[in-house]
C-alpha cells in the first residue's frame, strides 16, 4: 500500500497504455449506474484486491488512499456478452452433443479476447458451435494467462436449437429419454440399496425400529419389495409397517441414509442436470412457430430454460408473447417470464415497413431481456452499447436496457454473484464513460477489469 | 333438395357415429386411472361456446336461413336456427347484415401452412402471413401434399383432417405401356380382392384354409379398390378421359380427374363412370385442328360436366395465395374462380358447392367440413356480400369455433371498404411503438369480446387519434 502510493505518480505519467493500478483505490465520479440499486450521484467506489469494497454517495475517503477523481464521468459495470463465439474457431456437428463444453476450445492468448476488453466487454459467455444440441457454454473473463485463469464458470447453459422439423423436435425428446433411462437406473439402484439395507437390519433383528426406505417417488415399487421380503417376517410387523410406509418421507431426509446414486453416462448427464435444475437450457428460435414447436416438443417436461431469439427483420414473435392475446395452446414467452437473448435491433411487422421494438414488447409482456451485439464480431462489440441506446431511443426502458447488457446476462451465465453490477463484494469490472453510456456522444474513457485498468488513459 | 339434404345429414350422422364409437370404445377399455384423469380434465375445462347471431346463414346444403343463429360447442356446430339460447359465457359474433357461409375447402394450395408438405404437426407455421391471406380468401381447409389440413392459426394441434387421401396414377395416350401396366395392376388387384373375399367367407367354416397370395399385387391399386384411398388422375385430353372412365367402370371405382379440360366433350361418359372433376374454368387450351371432333377448353366445361352428373370442384390457376404481382393473386382465388364457372353456365348452388361440399367430398373430409350442419366442425366465414360477387370481402373467418381472421385487425384489406364498427387503420400495429396504455376493459358490441379484448381497446384509442387528426 505504501509502496503503491509512493509509486503511482511515476506510473501514471501520461502513458496511453494503462500501467499497474494500485491495489487499493478510491474512485469519485459524477454518477454510477449500479444496475442492482439504481443510479448513485456523486458516487464513491472503494476498490481493494480487485473487488468492490464499498460504494455510495459522497462517501468520505480516508487520507492516503489514491483517488481517481472524475466528476464528469459516469461509471457502470463491465458489459457481459452471454452469447458469443469470439476467440473460438472450432466447428460443431448437426447432432446431439449435449456433453460438449465450449471451455474445451478456450485459448487464453486469443487476440479477440485482448481486443474485446477495449470495448468494455469484461465477461464473455462462450457457447459451442453446431446445430441440434451442440453443448454447454462457459463464462470467462477475457484476460488471463491460462485457461483456468480465464474461466469464471463452466456448464452455464445448454444450447439447444429448436426448429419446426420432426428431427429437431425428436432430438429434445431423445435427450430426455436418456434422463428417463437414468431415472430408471437410479430407481433400481435405490431399490437394491434399500433391500440390502433391510436385509442387514433383518439380520440384526432390529425390526421394531425399522423405518421404511421407500423412495418418495416410487412408494408402490417399494411396497412390492416389502411384500417379497414379507415371507420372512411375521405378519404383525408387516401390519405395523404399513402406516409408516404411507407417510410420505421427504426426499431431503433420504439423502442422509448413505445412498449414492449411480453416475449418469456422459451423454445422459446434461439431460439429468437439466431436469434436476443444475443446468439451464438456452433454446434458440427464429420465429413464433419455432417457439410453439419447442413447447410441443418438450410437452410436460419441466426444466428451466431461456430463449435465444434471432431477431429477423420481419419477426412474428409478437404472436407468442401472451397466451391470452391470441388464445394460444401454450404459455407465451411473457407468461414464462424467461430471459430472451436478442440483438438490439428494431424489426418490422411482416409485410410492412412499420417498425416494432420487440425488446420493448417482450419486456412489457414479462420477459427479461439479454442483449448481445448485433453480430458476433469485434466491430459490433464496439457499437454494442450505441445500438442498445437506439433501443432506448425507441422507448425501451433505460434500466431494462442497462440491465440487459450487465446483470441479466450475468444471471444467465450464473455468475451474478461476481459480475454484472456495482455492489459490495463484486469483482471490480468498471467502465468509465465521459457521459451517459447510452448517449452516442459519450466516449469510453477507461476499462477496469478485476480492479486493474486494462484500457484507457488514466491519471490519478 | 330437402330429401337429399336429409340423406346427407343421415349419412353424416352415421359417419360421425361410426367415428365416435371406436374412440369411446377404446377409452372405455383403458384403465380406471386414466378414465378418472380425463373426467377430471373435462370438469376443469368448461365448454367453449361460440355464437353467430343476426346472420343470413348459407348452410351450403341448399338452404338459406335469414336472421338466424348458429351455436357451436367446443368447436362443433351444436345448433342452427332462430331464437336459440345463448349460453352465458359464449363468444358472440354479431353478423347483422352479413352472410355466413361454410369455410371454403381448397383442393390444393401452396404455402398456406409454411413450407410443410408432410408431418404437419411438427412442421406447420401457424403464424405465417400466407395463412392470413388464405383465411382472408375464406379458405379454412386445404389439400396439401396428400393430406387435408385446416388453417388453424396460432395452433399446431389437430390440424390434419385426413391423410393419405389419393393414390395418384398416370393415364396418357403418350405412354401406352404405362396404360397397359396400370390396367394389369387393376386386374391382378381385383382378382386378388375377389379371392380374398371368397376366402374370408370360407375361412369361417374351414379354419385351415390358406389366405390367397398377395404377391405382385399393387398396394396402392388395392387401396383404391378397397375404397381406402381415392384414385386421382391428371388428364385433360378427350381420349385419356375416356380411357379413365372405362377403366373406372370396369373395375368399379370413382376416379378424381384433375384438369379435365376437354371433359365437356365426353361429359356423359365421365358422368356414367361416377367421375369427379377438379377444373380451372379459366384454363385455356386450343383445339387440335387436325382432329374433326370437339376439343380444347370451354368456359362451359364445369356447367356441362355438372349437368352430366360429374361432381365438379374448382381450383384457381395458381396454388399460392399472396399479394405478389398485380393487385394481388388473392382476388383470383376460389370464389372468383367459381364465379367464372357460373359465368359458363354452372348453377349458382353448384358453384358454391364446387368450393365447399364437393371439394370436401373429393378430399374425403365431407363428414367434418364443407357445409354448416349440426355435428360438423364450426368452420365458417362471414362475408359482407354474396360470396361469389367480386366485391365481397371475408370479414371474419372462424375455425373450430374460434375467430382466426378479422379483416379489420389484419393489415391487408382493412383499409378497403372498412367495416362500420372498425377504424380505418388497425391500431394493433403500433403495439411495439410508444402507445398509451389501453384503458379499462370495455368489451365492444358486435365483436368477439375476449379474443380481441386488448386490440378492441387499442382500436378505441385509434378512433380517438383519428378524431384528433380530423379536428
Amino acid at each position: 500500500m505504501m509502496l503503491a502510493s509512493l509509486l503511482f505518480p511515476l506510473l501514471f505519467a501520461g502513458d496511453t497504455k494503462p500501467g499497474p493500478t494500485p491495489n487499493l483505490l478510491a474512485i469519485r465520479v459524477g454518477k454510477a449506474e449500479t444496475i442492482a440499486k439504481g443510479t448513485i450521484e456523486h458516487a464513491v467506489i472503494l476498490i481493494e484486491n480487485g473487488k468492490i469494497v464499498t460504494i455510495g454517495e459522497d462517501l468520505p475517503i480516508e487520507r492516503g488512499i489514491p483517488v481517481l477523481d472524475r466528476p464528469d464521468w459516469v461509471v457502470m459495470p463491465g458489459l457481459v456478452n452471454a452469447y458469443s463465439r469470439l476467440g473460438l474457431d472450432s466447428e460443431g456437428g448437426d447432432d446431439m452433443s449435449a456433453e460438449v463444453k465450449a471451455s474445451a476450445e478456450l485459448y487464453a492468448a486469443a487476440e479477440d479476447f485482448q481486443e474485446v476488453v477495449k470495448y468494455g466487454v469484461t465477461t464473455l459467455g462462450l457457447y459451442p458451435a453446431g446445430n441440434g444440441v451442440p453443448g454447454q457454454a462457459c463464462a470467462i473473463r477475457p484476460l488471463g494467462k491460462s485457461k483456468e485463469e480465464l474461466l469464471l464458470a463452466d456448464g452455464c447453459y445448454l444450447k439447444m436449437i429448436s426448429r419446426a422439423t420432426p428431427s429437431a423436435k425428436k432430438l429434445f425428446q431423445d435427450g430426455f429419454k436418456k434422463a428417463d433411462e437414468y431415472a430408471d437406473k437410479e430407481k433400481k439402484a435405490r431399490e437394491k440399496f434399500d433391500k440390502d439395507k433391510k436385509g442387514k437390519k433383518d439380520d440384526k433383528k432390529e425390526e421394531k425400529k425399522e423405518e421404511p426406505k421407500t423412495s418418495a417417488n416410487a412408494p408402490k415399487q417399494a411396497d412390492a419389495v416389502e411384500i417379497e421380503g414379507a415371507a420372512a417376517r411375521a405378519q404383525g410387523e408387516a401390519a405395523a409397517q404399513e402406516p409408516a410406509a404411507a407417510e410420505d418421507p421427504k426426499p431431503d431426509e433420504k439423502k442422509d441414509d448413505g445412498f449414492v446414486p449411480p453416475e449418469p453416462e456422459p451423454k445422459a448427464k446434461p439431460w439429468v442436470d437439466l431436469r434436476s435444475g443444475k443446468l439451464r437450457g438456452l433454446v434458440s428460435i427464429n420465429n413464433a412457430a419455432e417457439y410453439v414447436h419447442f413447447q410441443d416438443a418438450i410437452g410436460k417436461e419441466t426444466f428451466s430454460w431461456d430463449l435465444r431469439l434471432v431477431v429477423q427483420r420481419e419477426s412474428d414473435i409478437f404472436y407468442v408473447l401472451d397466451k391470452q392475446c391470441y388464445d394460444l395452446e401454450y404459455d407465451g414467452i411473457g407468461d414464462k417470464k424467461c430471459r430472451v437473448v436478442m440483438e438490439p435491433v428494431l424489426s418490422v411487422t411482416p409485410g410492412t415497413m412499420r417498425n416494432r421494438n420487440l425488446a420493448l414488447e417482450l419486456s412489457k409482456a414479462g420477459a427479461k431481456i439479454v442483449f448481445i451485439p448485433r453480430n458476433d464480431t469485434l466491430q459490433n462489440a464496439k457499437n454494442w452499447l450505441a445500438n442498445v441506446g437506439e433501443m432506448v431511443g425507441a422507448s425501451l426502458d433505460r434500466n431494462v436496457a442497462l440491465r440487459a447488457v450487465t446483470l441479466e446476462p450475468a444471471e444467465l451465465l450464473g455468475v451474478e454473484k461476481r459480475v454484472g453490477s456495482l455492489e459490495k463484494g463484486k469483482d471490480a469490472n468498471l467502465l468509465f464513460y465521459s457521459g451517459d453510456p447510452l448517449e452516442p456522444t459519450s466516449k469510453l474513457q477507461a476499462v477496469m477489469l478485476d480492479g486493474r485498468f486494462v484500457h484507457g488513459e488514466v491519471k490519478l | 333438395m330437402i330429401s337429399t339434404n336429409r340423406i346427407e345429414r343421415f349419412v353424416v350422422g352415421a359417419l360421425l357415429a361410426l367415428l365416435a364409437f371406436p374412440v369411446t370404445g377404446h377409452a372405455w377399455q383403458e384403465g380406471d386411472e386414466k378414465k378418472d384423469e380425463s373426467a377430471d380434465k373435462k370438469k376443469e375445462e368448461p365448454d367453449k361456446w361460440f355464437v353467430v347471431k343476426n346472420a343470413e346463414i348459407h348452410t351450403g346444403t341448399g338452404s338459406v336461413l335469414r336472421d338466424a343463429m348458429l351455436v357451436a360447442k367446443n368447436g362443433k356446430i351444436d345448433e342452427i336456427g332462430h331464437d336459440l339460447d345463448v349460453p352465458p359465457d359464449a363468444k358472440v359474433l354479431d353478423a347483422q347484415g352479413l352472410r355466413v357461409y361454410p369455410g371454403l375447402v381448397a383442393i390444393s394450395s401452396a404455402g398456406l401452412v409454411g413450407q410443410a408438405t408432410s408431418d404437419f404437426g411438427d412442421t406447420v407455421n401457424p403464424f405465417n402471413s400466407n395463412m392470413i391471406l388464405g383465411l382472408a380468401t375464406g379458405i379454412t381447409t386445404t389439400g396439401i401434399g396428400n393430406a387435408a389440413v385446416k388453417l388453424k392459426r396460432f395452433s399446431i394441434k389437430d390440424l390434419v383432417v385426413r391423410d393419405r387421401i389419393f393414390s395418384v396414377f398416370s393415364w396418357s395416350a403418350r405412354n401406352p405401356s404405362g396404360k397397359r401396366s396400370l390396367r394389369e395392376k387393376f386386374q391382378s388387384a381385383s382378382a386378388y380382392l375377389r379371392d380374398y373375399r371368397a376366402w374370408e367367407e370360407k375361412v369361417k367354416k374351414d379354419k385351415e384354409l390358406k389366405e390367397p397370395q398377395k404377391k405382385n399385387v399393387d398396394t396402392t391399386v388395392l387401396a383404391v379398390l378397397k375404397g381406402e384411398s381415392t384414385a386421382k388422375f391428371n388428364a385433360n385430353e378427350r381420349d385419356d378421359l375416356l380411357g379413365i372412365a372405362h377403366l373406372a367402370q370396369e373395375f368399379g371405382f370413382r376416379p378424381v380427374i384433375e384438369g379435365c379440360v376437354e371433359g365437356w366433350t365426353v361429359a356423359d361418359e365421365l358422368g356414367r363412370a361416377g367421375a369427379m372433376a377438379i377444373v380451372t374454368p379459366r384454363d385455356r387450351r386450343p383445339k387440335d385442328e387436325a382432329l374433326v371432333r370437339d376439343g380444347g377448353s370451354s368456359i362451359e366445361n364445369a356447367a356441362i360436366l355438372h349437368r352430366s352428373g360429374v361432381a365438379v370442384a374448382v381450383v384457381p390457376g395458381t396454388e399460392s395465395v399472396d399479394l405478389g404481382g398485380l393487385v394481388g393473386r388473392d382476388i383470383m382465388h376460389l370464389p372468383i374462380e367459381a364465379g367464372f364457372a357460373i359465368r359458363g353456365g354452372l348453377p349458382e348452388d353448384a358453384g358454391l358447392a364446387s368450393i365447399t361440399t364437393t371439394s370436401a367430398r373429393i378430399l374425403g373430409v365431407q363428414h367434418r367440413v364443407g357445409s354448416l350442419e349440426v355435428g360438423k366442425d364450426c368452420d365458417l366465414i362471414v362475408v359482407d356480400k354474396d360470396l361469389l360477387h367480386y366485391e365481397a370481402f371475408v370479414q371474419w373467418t372462424v375455425i373450430d369455433g374460434k375467430v382466426v381472421y378479422d379483416k379489420q385487425k389484419e393489415l391487408y384489406f382493412a383499409h378497403i371498404r372498412p367495416r362500420a364498427d372498425a377504424p380505418a387503420e388497425p391500431k394493433k400495429l403500433d403495439k411495439g411503438e410508444t402507445e398509451p396504455k389501453p384503458d379499462a376493459d370495455k368489451p365492444k358490441e358486435g365483436e368477439e369480446p375476449k379474443d380481441g379484448e386488448k386490440k378492441g381497446d387499442e382500436k378505441k384509442n385509434g378512433e380517438g387519434d383519428g378524431e384528433k387528426k380530423g379536428g
